[in-house]
């Protein structure tokens, strides 16, 4: 039998560790009932977080080392020793780690919220409530003709991000598939363009919308920028795992013809990667009317924009329009865009 | 006899995870012959192919291909442009047939002029009506013209395996490179596929390297044999001499002859 190297079992003992550390802090802030200015003392409260955590990837080392399984190793163990468990979950350690653990989180919740069941039931601010409700429920259909108008922009913005962005996520996407990028310099800009597409997609479109409403100012060509830039970033990244499970005989095919690298993906990789291609981008334009909506509230123009002059003026039946025009559109690009993707299977 | 079209000496190659598939291997290949290697799985038939069109690189040795008088060196071949000159005069069909899905036949066939055409003219279809016709041609050779249009993805494996062999012969190759192409047919139709090998070998004078499983087939189309094992030559010669003996030594003892027909 070959031995096998010694390796710690980390993601066991970070969540371990870090729900050994939670439950100290917590503990901590129940005992001494911490000031505003002890709170905001994060170099002090990091370095206890640090070191409960430490302590806590001890005491879970040393609990799995000695039979006991913990809710991290529990977790991640192997397929293979999941398959021997037969023990009811309330009969073991881990379960009852991962109940603590959970419910810990749930107080804790509760406190970061303000969860408030009194304010929920307060006269003055339910009464306010069944007021929207009511100007919602009864829309002024006066203003039906302009949040259409709107509407359409809207549409119309999602529209074109997505269509400009097809041919750059199209290009991007063999130039970050790992099958194709082989050799040095490929591989080095492979990693460039996923960390930079990453990166670029953590960023929301919403914040993106911002950053270009400065730019090009308030209206919808920033929002259009802004769905764009992001439209791009993630479909190349879905784009480019297609790429990455095509088969490789007609690739060989090609090749064994003389074909060269771009004839290649053109001629065997495309022919493979099209249908799905156009299923993620009809997807992507769904996911754009939708986004492109809540763009609006900060300045990306179309309805949203629309949306949110009315709303801080509590005119709440003109709200109740155009949340009746928003939701008939999604509705119907929902089921659209469902009946295309399954046409193209 | 004439010089040897391909003449493989001292061939190595060991992959990047340290399998040595190919541990010297040295033999001629002369004009115009019906070449069959055989081998247990695993023997590095496959490899060898391969290296013979630079799919893959060889670790060391020689393959010099003699094309009517101009000798190339194909292991030592560096640039990307001289592969793709390699490539046009060898061509290869394959087990699973590698043909294009959701693309029509004469597509498929056209792809044997990609070495000719320029990337750019490829890619916007442009392909001229000399190259069209000559498409046409052998699929006519091949015997299913008329499938032309269709979708490759569309036709049965034996029809698939055809227009590979027009593909490939589209190339206008000197050597035909052939890994296990009946492998995935039935024994009717496997026939069909080698009777249209052999016609390529003696109407177009291609000659062909093949990689088969069957010794009755080996024994029917072949005009000569090697036989692979471990990476070693182990036998060559006439495929009517395959012995029992011979057979034992190829394929381990005990190893029994499977025939189809
Ligand atoms: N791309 C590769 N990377 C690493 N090892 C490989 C690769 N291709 C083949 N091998 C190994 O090289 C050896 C020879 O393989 P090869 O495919 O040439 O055999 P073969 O004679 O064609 O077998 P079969 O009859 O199964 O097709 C095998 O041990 C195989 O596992
Ligand atoms: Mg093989």
């Amino acid at each position: 039998m070959s031995q096998k190297k010694f390796e710690l079992p980390m993601r066991r003992l970070v969540l371990d560790g870090f729900s050994f550390s939670f439950l100290v802090m917590v503990m901590l802030f129940a005992i001494f009932n911490p000031t505003e200015e002890q709170q905001l003392n994060l170099q002090f409260n990091f370095n206890v977080f640090i070191g409960s955590f430490l302590v806590g990837m001890v005491i879970s080392y040393l609990l799995n080392a000695s039979g006991v399984k913990t809710f991290g190793e529990h977790l991640f163990q192997p397929d293979y020793k999941k398959a021997v468990e037969n023990r009811p979950m309330l009969k073991t350690f881990w379960g009852w780690h991962f109940i603590g653990f959970m419910l810990l989180l749930i107080i804790v919740g509760v406190f970061k919220t303000k969860f408030s069941i009194v304010e929920l039931l307060n006269e003055d601010g339910f009464g306010g409530a069944k007021r929207l409700f009511a100007g919602i429920a009864e829309p002024n259909w006066q203003i039906l003709p302009r949040a259409v108008l709107n509407m359409v922009e809207t549409i119309f913005m999602a529209f074109m991000a997505t269509i400009l962005a097809i041919p750059f996520a199209f290009v991007f996407s063999f130039a970050s598939a790992r099958n194709i990028m082989t050799g040095k310099v490929s591989f080095a800009i492979y990693l460039a363009l996923r960390t930079f597409f990453n990166v670029t997609r953590s960023v929301e479109a919403i914040i993106w919308a911002i950053i270009f409403s400065v730019w090009v100012g308030i209206g919808p060509f920033a929002g259009m920028l802004a769905l764009m830039v992001h439209s791009i970033a993630s479909l190349a990244k879905q784009y480019s795992e297609m790429v990455e499970t095509v088969s490789d005989g007609p690739i060989e095919g090609v090749q064994s013809c003389g074909a060269t690298k771009l004839q290649t993906i053109w001629f065997a990789i495309v022919p493979q990667v099209v249908l799905p291609y156009i299923s993620f981008t009809v997807y992507r334009w769904d996911i754009n009317v939708r986004m492109a909506t809540v763009i609006g509230l900060v300045g990306g123009g179309g309805i949203g924009t629309m949306l949110v002059q009315y709303q801080g003026q509590a005119m709440w039946q003109e709200v109740g329009t155009i949340i009746f025009v928003i939701a008939v559109v999604v509705w119907i690009m929902d089921q659209a865009s469902a009946y295309i993707r399954e046409a193209l299977k | 006899m004439s010089d040897p079209i391909l003449s493989i000496k001292d061939l190595r190659k060991t992959y990047s995870n340290g399998v040595q598939a190919l541990k010297g291997v040295s033999f001629d290949v002369k004009k115009g012959e019906f070449l069959v290697i055989i081998g247990l799985s695993g023997s590095g038939k496959s490899t060898l192919l391969r290296c013979i069109n630079r799919l893959h690189d060889p670790t060391s040795g020689q393959i010099t291909f003699n094309n009517s008088g101009v000798k190339t060196e194909i292991a030592s071949i560096q640039h990307k442009n001289d592969i793709r000159g390699l490539r046009k005069n060898v061509g290869m069909i394959f087990q699973h047939f590698n043909l294009i899905p959701r693309t029509t036949v004469l597509v498929n066939v056209l792809m044997g002029k990609l070495s000719s055409v320029s990337t750019l003219r490829s890619i916007l279809g442009m392909f001229s009506k000399a190259d069209k016709d000559d498409a046409i041609k052998y699929l006519n050779l091949v015997g299913i013209k008329e499938k032309a249009h269709i979708r490759a993805d569309q036709l049965s494996g034996g029809q698939q395996q055809r227009v590979a062999i027009a593909r490939a012969l589209t190339q206008n190759p000197k050597i035909l490179l052939a890994d296990e192409p009946v492998a995935s047919l039935d024994p009717a139709t496997c026939h069909v596929v080698m009777d249209y090998l052999k016609k390529v070998n003696q109407e177009l004078g291609i000659t062909i390297i093949c990689n088969l499983h069957f010794l009755s087939l080996v024994r029917q189309y072949a005009t000569r044999v090697i036989a692979l094992k471990d990476g070693m030559l182990v036998y060559e010669g006439d495929p009517k001499n395959i012995d029992e003996a011979w057979f034992e030594k190829i394929y381990g003892a005990g190893a029994k002859e499977v025939h189809i027909n």
